[in-house]
């Protein structure tokens, strides 16, 4: 993930954030997604991926379906009504964080 | 273009020959990799071969990152357990073995030739086999989701082995007694439970 610092806090809420968006979604989908909406700017690693989506799953904040697709399994993820709810919060948190970081980085000086 | 059968074989052997040997989790990198593959075979022309060692040369590691975060001591499993622990019903049970422990001297029904500790470690003996029958003979394909239950017993085991035999020629305090059946029959409870929601869980991942 490029500057992975900066982007890992928000790996989850940015998740959350798309499958919101797109109801349901598989792992390598949410990749692509995530790359084409920054054009390539971002990109989400197979190794932070998949731990951030089962440690979702394991909060209860997603729920999984198994879905036959070409010869393979394939494992769909969606929010659960607790997800969902959550998902709210967090995108509340990270626009409040992103407020915050704006008026650091770039403060409007008053005379 | 889509990968056929074959091709598919080949890559769940691939994973498994690099050591990812829980089916859950295999699936899931199967189907990243099998995607990954498809749409590189599209855009650069290639065939499934090319296609496959292009992607690994790259990616290799970073899939396989995946399969190195699990293990069996999870968090998530941990905290759960406790959860469960604090459910009303468990809280009664614990209560029920504090009076049970308090009001029957537990001594009369052992002999020095067998203890109430011998009788905990042969609980555990014959929950650790039954689930290594249960994972490797009967479930046949092994999944992280139902194997990290084990990580809670192996903990359970080690608290047993510290607090249990600190003096050998005591008996264990009625606290330490209570503790260790409201923990032991919790965990038997939270196995029934979990092997039941796996069941449901288990019908999904077959092709």
């Amino acid at each position: 993930m490029k500057n992975s610092q900066l982007y890992k806090g928000s790996l989850n809420t940015i998740i959350m954030k798309l499958l919101e968006e797109q109801h349901r979604m598989y792992g390598y989908e949410i990749t692509q997604k995530v790359k084409e909406i920054t054009k390539g700017e971002l990109n989400i690693t197979e190794g932070a991926l998949y731990p951030a989506l089962h440690k979702l799953e394991a909060e209860g904040l997603l729920d999984v379906e198994v879905e036959k697709v070409d010869n393979r399994l394939r494992k769909y993820y969606k929010l659960t009504e607790k997800g969902t709810t959550e998902t709210v919060n967090r995108l509340a948190e990270l626009e409040e964080f992103i407020k915050n970081m704006q008026t650091i980085v770039n403060p409007k000086l008053s005379y | 273009m889509k990968l056929t059968a074959e091709n598919i074989k080949f890559i769940d052997n691939y994973l498994k020959n690099s050591e990812v040997i829980y089916y859950d989790i295999r699936i899931e990198m199967l189907d990243h990799v099998a995607t990954a593959i498809e749409q590189k075979m599209q855009t650069e022309n290639l065939d499934f071969y090319d296609a496959f060692k292009s992607y690994m040369v790259v990616n290799k590691k970073e899939i396989l990152k995946g399969n190195k975060f699990w293990s069996v001591y999870s968090k998530d499993t941990i905290l759960n357990f406790l959860k469960f622990l604090m459910h009303p019903v468990m809280i009664m049970t614990g209560l029920s073995f504090y009076f049970f422990y308090e009001n029957i001297e537990i001594t009369n029904y052992f002999s020095e030739s067998f203890t109430i500790r011998n009788l905990f470690f042969v609980v555990m003996m014959i929950l650790a086999f039954f689930q290594l029958i249960y994972f490797h003979l009967i479930l046949k394909q092994r999944f992280f989701v139902l194997e990290k239950l084990g990580g809670l017993l192996a903990i359970i085991y080690y608290l047993q082995m510290f607090f249990m035999n600190q003096h050998e020629d005591e008996t264990p305090s009625i606290i330490t007694l209570t503790l260790f059946s409201y923990v032991m029959i919790a965990y038997l409870l939270y196995f029934i439970k979990e092997v039941y929601k796996f069941n449901t869980y288990k019908k999904q991942f077959v092709l």
